[in-house]
This record gives structure tokens, sequence and C-alpha cells, in this order.
């Protein structure tokens, strides 16, 4: 059962790291465990390594609008740690729970030297205070254990079932993956969310 | 049966279950997805036209030839097909015709945030208009209904939240094609000259008044009585959202955006109190409402930029009726993060080379516009599509010698197919001196790989003719065309400078694959490393702003002036080695 109706999430990332893919999947496990899933995606150009955002909004009764309103997201999962601190800051609240990927992908303005980016210290600290818990986790790195980074999305699929949030499990993930996936693929999936599972 | 879809996944369902089959249109952020979707039905007609102007003639074509269909497009091109747009709501459709226009509040994906529901009233074709993704499809299906009755082409505008939002839907039976074609003629009412038109222009006077009457019993303009205290007027998305946040007010909700109920609307207003105006962008339905002398309270309150969502309603009715607004929080300054160019693409060669050599450039609509910003700063204007010609010539004439060699026109290959090729031709018949650089990567990018008249294949998968640019270049009278592979810096530098400095009109082709694009992906190279030992600290590969390479600060030591050096993160890169070409130290391998 979802602890609260309608349950509001928000999965974040930069473009170009699975963040629909991510969303389709989690969104696919609810819908099949009967619920009303509303899904609002941001892409475009802005699957060009910019900010990405998918609002998924669970209900027990009926369709919502696909947009969060501000401060009233209940579990952010950032597949970018600059990014849960982004939506954090537009959605969160002092009861939001936080999953999020360590590993640092830089903006641009970074890169240039114009902006700084904060530490993984400063990160870390922001999310105890502003979040009712959070979990922190290397994805990236067990992704490229496994053969590829973009595997880092699934890792979090499997690291988000592990924290109990939500209604969802391995057996819920093997089906809903058995739909549109080749069998090759469906393993090495299977193995990510496997991998994130043990990350909790 | 319920089954969870796209805004745009569910457009194209309800057009096909009206028992359309041909649809023309044109690849734009958010309308794309509504094609290729559309497109993978059984026993459909559907294709990919050069732009927006032609998709709405083909369209327009095949209506009169007796086939239901539909054209489909963003907000901006309907700019473009704006020219047969207004002469169709003229002549009528004979079959059904709906026009799709999918609008970008908030800009997430476009040059402007232009507000469509304008074109109904300025066109005088009527417009519905959905607020979730089960109405999408539902309204599709009722646009080709009403076209079909009234003789008249119909819009049906979606938003990006429409579009790009996916809700559970429940399908609807698919109505059975039937051939309805035939070859009809009909001067008086589709030879457009002025005493047919005269006559027409009267006619749609007619149909609008009719249009009017119909709105006042049409389905989808409801009103739904709670509170009468407080009554919302709204449409599209809007209404999804003040429902999330006030569901307990009364509402007139109007499916329809043009032309009004108005005998509904002045019902409505007689049974509550106080009425706000909710609506994104223009005050368009608030500025007819006003014009009937019912008191409304509107922008005073609400945006008239950007998209909204339910806590921008929320707290601006809360503010205005003296409720406490959500609080926001304010957690550490954040870095923010435009989109850039991929690793590895074709483009951040090119402009490194033209952000150096400090000419002004005259871009376009596609990926490589991202190069306008810092470092690569390749690109000094973007209007629209197809501009960056046009724009590049003026600017040459108008310049003169102080123009020589120093105005450059880019354009990619589909924006080029798109809009750039009359352009061209007037570069070559008013003797320009620009040099236009045509960014050929083999497809339709930045909406996500679609096909055009230069990839070979159409939207169905057919085997088909592939344009040959250069021919076309030259066929157009451009005798200065080069062909380089801009990911090779010094000679794309050389022939850049070398065209810039010829009289009379260039054309150089940079050809390069995307790096997305997967018919055209040929290997996969091995991840570049930078030698912390050798860099020297430069920072020179940072200029090329390429994603994976960031900068590692060191403490400084005694005799050294390195205050850190490189770093290319492995995950990331791709391996196509612009770095490699830029680093005089050879610290990259």
């Amino acid at each position: 059962m979802i602890k609260k109706n309608p349950v509001n999430i928000i999965i974040t990332g930069v473009g170009g790291q699975g963040n629909v893919l991510a969303s389709r999947v989690l969104a696919g496990m609810l819908v099949s465990a009967g619920y009303f899933v509303t899904i609002g995606e941001t892409f475009g150009m802005s699957q060009r390594g910019g900010s990405v955002m998918s609002h998924l909004r669970i209900s027990r009764q009926s369709v919502l609008s696909p947009q969060i309103p501000g401060g009233r997201a209940d579990i952010i999962i950032a597949l970018e740690p600059v990014e849960a601190l982004r939506v954090l800051t537009k959605y969160g609240n002092p009861q939001t729970v936080i999953l999020a990927n360590e590993r640092e992908v830089y903006p641009i303005g970074v890169i240039t030297g114009e902006l700084n980016y904060p530490s993984s210290q400063i990160i870390k600290e922001k999310f105890d205070k502003y979040s009712a818990k959070n979990w922190f986790i290397d994805a990236t790195s067990a992704a490229v254990k496994l053969g590829n980074p973009i595997l880092s999305n699934i890792i979090m699929v499997g690291a988000l079932s592990a924290t109990k949030q939500l209604p969802i499990d391995r057996r819920a993930f093997q089906r809903e993956i058995k739909k549109d996936m080749t069998a090759d693929k469906q393993k090495i999936n299977l193995a990510a969310f496997d991998a994130g599972v043990g990350m909790i | 049966m319920k089954v969870l879809m796209s805004g745009n996944e569910a457009i194209a369902r309800g057009v096909y279950e009206a028992g359309v089959r041909f649809a023309a249109g044109y690849p734009g952020t958010p309308s794309t997805e509504i094609m290729e979707e559309f497109a993978r039905y059984e026993g459909v007609y559907a294709e990919w036209s050069p732009n927006e102007k032609v998709a709405l003639e083909v369209a327009i074509g095949a209506a009169l030839a007796g086939e239901k269909s539909l054209a489909c497009m963003k907000h901006v091109g309907v700019n473009v097909a704006a020219d047969p747009l207004f002469t169709v709501s003229y002549t009528g459709t004979n079959s059904a015709l709906v026009i799709i226009t999918a609008d970008d509040p908030s800009l997430h994906s476009s040059q402007n945030e232009q507000d469509n529901r304008n074109y109904a009233k300025f066109a005088k074709i009527p417009m519905l208009e959905p607020s979730d993704v089960q109405e999408a499809k539902d309204f599709a299906k009722l646009a080709f209904a009403i076209s079909s009755q009234f003789d008249t082409p119909v819009f049906l505008r979606s938003t990006t939240r429409v579009s790009h939002s996916k809700a559970p839907v429940t399908l609807g039976d698919i109505t059975p094609y039937e051939d309805k074609t035939n070859i009809s003629y009909n001067a008086a009412k589709f030879v457009m000259v002025p005493a047919n038109a005269r006559l027409r222009r009267v006619e749609v006077e007619k149909r609008l008044n009719a249009l009017k009457e119909f709105a006042e019993t049409f389905s989808e303009n409801k009103m739904e009585m709670n509170n009468p205290e407080i009554g919302i007027i709204t449409a599209g998305m809007s209404y999804s959202y003040a429902k999330d946040v006030f569901p307990d007010f009364s509402y007139l909700k109007l499916g329809m955006v043009y032309p009004l109920p108005e005998k509904m609307i002045r019902d409505f207003a007689a049974r509550v109190k106080r009425i706000y105006v909710i609506e994104e962008l223009d005050p368009f339905l608030e500025e007819q409402i006003k014009a009937m002398g019912i008191k409304v309270i509107g922008k005073e309150i609400f945006p008239y930029t950007l998209e909204f969502d339910p806590g921008i309603i929320e707290n601006a009715i809360n503010k205005y009726e003296h409720a406490t607004p959500h609080p926001v929080h304010k957690i550490h300054s954040i870095p923010h993060r435009p989109p850039n160019l991929c690793p590895g693409c074709p483009h951040r060669g090119l402009f490194y080379v033209l952000g150096k050599l400090k000419c002004f450039v005259a871009g376009d609509i596609g990926c490589y516009t991202l190069s306008y910003m810092k470092p690569l700063e390749g690109i000094n204007s973007c209007i629209c599509m197809g501009a960056s010609i046009g724009m590049a010539h003026g600017m040459s004439k108008a310049l003169k010698d102080k123009g020589r060699g120093k105005v450059v026109g880019v354009i990619g290959d589909s924006t080029f197919i798109h809009s750039g090729i009359p352009p061209l031709l007037n570069m070559v018949y008013n003797k320009s001196n620009a040099l236009v650089i045509i960014l050929d990567n083999s497809t339709t990018a930045m909406t996500g790989m679609q096909e055009h008249p230069a990839t070979g294949f159409t939207l169905l998968g057919e085997e088909t003719k592939s344009l040959d640019i250069k021919a076309l270049v030259a066929a157009l009278g451009i005798e200065n065309i080069r062909v380089i592979d801009p990911h090779h810096l010094k000679t794309t530098r050389e022939i850049i400078k070398e065209e810039l400095a010829k009289d009379g009109p260039s054309v150089i082709i940079a050809e390069r694959p995307c790096v997305l694009f997967k018919k055209a992906k040929t290997e996969n190279k091995k991840p570049f490393k930078i030698d912390p030992d050798k860099c020297n600290g430069c920072r020179v590969c940072l200029g090329l702003g390429c994603p994976p390479i960031s900068w590692k600060k060191i403490a400084k030591t005694e005799g050294s002036k390195k205050a850190g050096y490189a770093v290319i993160d492995e995950t990331y890169c791709n391996g196509c080695g612009l770095c490699k070409q830029v680093c005089k130290f050879d610290a990259i391998s």
C-alpha cells in the first residue's frame, strides 16, 4: 500500500542519464499494482545534458495533474546529487525523503570555472537538514562495474524498492521489464536492480 | 481497458479511432511523437513533409480529395503554415481536416511561447483544447467530427504538459476506414480568386455563427456547480491544475476555446459571486469574456508568462483571497544546468573554430544553437527556422566592406531543407558575400532523429531517394562549395578562412553524423585520459565545453605556477578525441 494518498515522486537527473526510462519502469510497476499514475515529463531540448525531471503522482482513486505543486514532493530520486538539491529547494518539505546518486555531472558553467559545484559534504549536510530521511549511494560506480554507466537509473529503482517507501519489489520489476525488453536486457537490468537493493 | 499513454500517443490514438488514415507533419517539440506514433498504426499513410506549410498543403489536398486528414506541428510551425491556413478557412475542407498545434508555454524547447489560440480567432477556425491525456484522445476524435459537420478546418491545441504527460486512458472503438476519395470539381469553392473569395468570406462568418450556437450545447463545454462563492472559467491543462488545489470551487470548463459559448458564460456568471479566469499566456478567454461586459479576475493576479502549475494557481488565488501562500525555502546556491552539446557532438569542433574566428555567426534552429554559450560562443543570433541564411546575407549587404570575411550563416541539414533553400538562392541572385555552413549530421537530431528528404528513408520506413545537398547547392548557383569533416579542427579552420576570403557566396558542408544517431554509429571508441603530470593546466581543452572534461584544483607548490589540471570522466567520454587535437602538451591519450 502507498503510505500517503497521493504520493508525489520526482525523479531527476541530467539529460541522457535514463531519467525517462526510470520513470516509465517505476510507473509501470505502480500501474500494475492497481494505482492511478500520472507522469509529467520534461524532454526535448533538455535531453542534451540539461536538468531533467519526471513528476510521478500515485493515487488510489484518480488521475491528477502532471505537475507537483512546489513544496509537496514526498520522494525525490536523483540520478545526480546537485539535481537532488535543486528539486529539494523547489519541491521539498520536512517530510520529504531523498534517494540520490553520489556521482557528480558538472554543468557547463562549472566546467568553465564560472560557477561552483557544492562539495558532496555540503550536499549531504543539506539533505540531512532539509529532509526527513535520505540515502546517498554511488550508483554510477556500481553501474560501471556491471559494464555500463547508464544502468545507474535501474540501480536507483532497485535501491528505491529496498527503502520500502513504495509498494514495489523484485517480482514486480521482473514482470515490468518482461513487457518490452529482450532476454539479454532483462538479465542485465535485473542485475542492476539487485545491485541497487544491495546498496540500501 | 485502461492503458498508460502519453498525451501525444493519446492524440495519435484518437486520430486513428476517428477513422483517419492520412497525416502530414514536420517534427517539433512537443508535437513530434504524434506523427511517429500515428505512423505505427496499421494501414495509415503518414509523412514528414519538408516543412509545416507543405504539410498543411498536403493535408488540404488529401481532404479535398475526400480523405480525412491531419496536419501536425508545433506552435511556431503554424507560423510557417499560416499562408494556406488563412485561406483554407475560406474554402472549407470537403472531407475533415484537423490541424494540431502543440504549444510550448515556458519555452521548454522553443524560441518563443506564442499563444496559438490567437490563430483560431485570427483565421476564424474552431479550436478544441484538452486538459489531460484522456481528453487528448477524445478531443482528437471530436475535432474530426466537428470538421465534417461544419466543413471547416479544426484546431486541436495541445501544450507541452498535455503532450508529454502520461496517464491511464480508456480506449474507444476504432471507426473503420471508409474510402470516400474521388476527384470533385468546385471552382467557386476552391479557386480563391477575389471574386470567389469575397463570397466565401461571407460563408466564413455564417459558419462562425453556427459554431457559436454549437458551442452552447457542445458536450465538452461543462459547468460544474459547487461552491457558488467562487467560479473558475478555464480550459486546457489549467483546469487540471486548478482542480488539484481547489476541488470545491464551481467551474466552467471550456473544451472548445474558440468560438466561445456566450450564453453559457453569462449563465455561469449569474450563478457565482466572483469569477477567476485561469489561463496560461495571453488573456485570450479573459478579453472575450470582459468584452461581454462580465467582470472577472484574470491577468491582474495570474502571470502572463511561462506555464502554470497547481502551486502558482493556488498561491495567486490565496493571496487575492487573503489566505497564506505556501512557503518556499532557499537551501543553497545551485549551479544552473542548461542543456549542452553531447560528448562527441560533431558541432563542437566547428563552433570551437567559429568562436575563435570572431565572425558574426547567424545561427538557426537545432542543437547547435546551444553553442552560443560559453565557452564556445560560436553563434550570435537565432530567430527561427531558416533565418540564418537570409540574415547573414542582409547583414553582409548592410555592412558592405566592413562585413568582408566576417559574416557566416550556419544551418542544419533538416533546417536547410525546411526553409533554407529560397534564401540561399537569394544569396546567389543578389550577389552575396557571406559564407553559409550547412551542418549535415544526417538526421533531424534535436527532435530525436527524424527522417527528412536527405536521409533516404520516409516516416513509414520505406527507402526513398536521398537529396544530394551538394548538388542542390550547386544547382542554386553557388560556385564555391567545400565539404569538410568538422571533427578535424585544423582543416576546418583553414577551409573556413579560405572561403571567408573569397568574393561571392560560399557554402561549406560540414558532414559528420549525430553522435546519438544509431543508424550511423560505427564504433565505440575508448575514452581518453589526461596525464596529470603532462597537463600544464593551460585549460585549453576546457574551452571545448565538453561535459566529461573538468578541472581539478591543486595546492600550489614552490616553483610551480600550475593551479590544477584537467580530468576526463571516463564514464561520459566517448573517445571522439577533439580534446587531444587542442592539447599542446600531449597530455591526452
